[in-house]
């Protein structure tokens, strides 16, 4: 087996269900993040002799991740509407023991999110950027990507508290 | 950084590790009180997140998926190689027939490959000195012919071969030059023939069985040349001409 295989595999069986678990929260639907995680590697493959640093292989990963989705994305519109219109319950939450309770909750009100708010919070908290590296990858500013993110948290929490108003998510008098 | 700051730095990113930050939670109990509860959110965000079901043979499925499609891409490469291969060796022959039929040249004439052949023996013609009769028989005797006589004057004589045909090659220094004489034994052309051929005056006479070609600048001699190896060559009337 080559070297290149070597990394290869290494790569695929180290990261590859942290690459589906973005995928699944970018575009909702676990066969076409899965095809999303193979075609990623599929594509990593061919550019894999230019990834110098091995550390940045998950961030590298994860951008050829999303340039697929972007074309997916190109190709059909994923059918997302925004959290305070639809009925958020979820069959699969609402079946197993595992998916119920607060977590339950916040999944549902994540795939509820509108794009621009889940895509970064997804890049921070599953991919580990920092707010400057979300604002590359995103090619907006880091102000934005604050913005984003604060805003993101702020709607998950309004719905684990019940509707409270947002001046009091800062837990200030 | 305030309190307000810093709770909206926990909206942000409450893993923040910036040196401010730390230091207001060091010195703000609420805030930091705040930021227990905001990791705790944190966590079961993250649980939240985590929580999608990977299947345990996704990453095989990627690694059979990549053999596959590395497999196949050879085999397109290696049928790529075969079929250039085979169209180049079409487009080679293709070539070579069109070029062959194209540029095929017409067969030399006679006169043509006598006067070639002369012109890669051109240093006999300076020899004038008579040789001796008996060499001028030995060559012939090499394709069976006996002559009945040697000419006169023959200076030099080779059994040369060319093109297609045996001959026997002399030259016989005349006047008007040397007059190149060429028996073919072997060929008979079909009649007596003159020509003239990048500067030399020619003629061919078929004669018993071969044929005898006359080659000079001036043809005024070929008459008598011509008719001295007639009376040599052919058989006196009544008497069959002699082949050892």
């Amino acid at each position: 087996m080559s070297s290149k295989q070597r990394q290869f595999d290494a790569l695929v069986r180290s990261l590859s269900g942290d690459l589906f678990r973005y995928g699944y929260w970018l575009c909702g639907d676990e066969a076409l993040a899965h095809d999303l995680v193979q075609e990623t590697f599929l594509r990593a493959w061919r550019a894999l002799d230019h990834l110098r640093d091995t550390t940045a292989a998950k961030a590298w990963l994860i951008t050829i991740l999303r340039r697929e989705h972007a074309r997916l994305y190109e190709r059909k519109v994923p059918q997302f509407a925004d959290v305070d219109e639809i009925d958020i319950a979820d069959e699969r939450d609402a079946l197993t023991p595992e998916f119920a309770g607060e977590e339950s909750v916040i999944r549902n009100a994540i795939r509820g999110l509108a794009a621009k708010y889940r895509e970064p919070l997804l890049l921070q908290v599953l991919g580990g950027f920092s707010c400057d590296e979300i604002a590359r990858e995103l090619n907006i500013t880091p102000a934005a990507v604050m913005t984003q993110v604060f805003r993101a948290r702020q709607k998950l929490k309004v719905l684990l508290t019940g509707g409270e108003q947002e001046a009091k998510l800062h837990e200030l008098p | 950084m305030n309190c307000l700051d810093f709770r909206r730095q926990l909206n942000i990113d409450p893993l923040c590790e910036a040196a401010e930050f730390l230091r207001h939670r060091q010195q703000c109990t609420r805030c930091a009180e705040a930021l227990e509860r905001a990791n705790a959110f944190e966590g079961t965000l993250r649980k939240a997140l985590d929580v999608v079901p990977v299947s345990p043979r996704l990453a095989d499925s990627i690694l059979l998926a990549h053999a596959t499609r590395q497999q196949r891409q050879r085999q397109t490469v290696r049928r790529g190689v075969l079929l250039a291969a085979a169209a180049a060796l079409v487009l080679a022959f293709s070539v070579g027939v069109g070029f062959g039929v194209g540029t095929r040249k017409p067969p030399k004439t006679l006169q043509t490959l006598v006067v070639d052949h002369l012109d890669k023996e051109a240093f006999v013609l300076a020899m004038t000195q008579p040789i001796a009769d008996d060499d001028v028989r030995k060559a012939f005797a090499k394709s069976g012919i006996a002559l009945d006589h040697v000419p006169a004057g023959v200076s030099f004589v080779f059994c040369c071969p060319f093109a297609k045909y045996h001959s026997v090659h002399m030259v016989m220094p005349e006047s008007i030059g040397p007059v190149t004489v060429l028996y073919l034994t072997e060929d008979a052309v079909a009649q007596r023939e003159s020509f003239a051929e990048r500067g030399w005056q020619g003629r061919s006479v078929p004669l018993t069985h071969g044929t005898l070609v006359l080659l000079a600048r001036d043809s005024s001699h070929f008459d008598q040349v011509e008719k001295a190896w007639r009376e040599a060559l052919e058989p006196t009337p009544g008497v069959a001409q002699a082949r050892i």
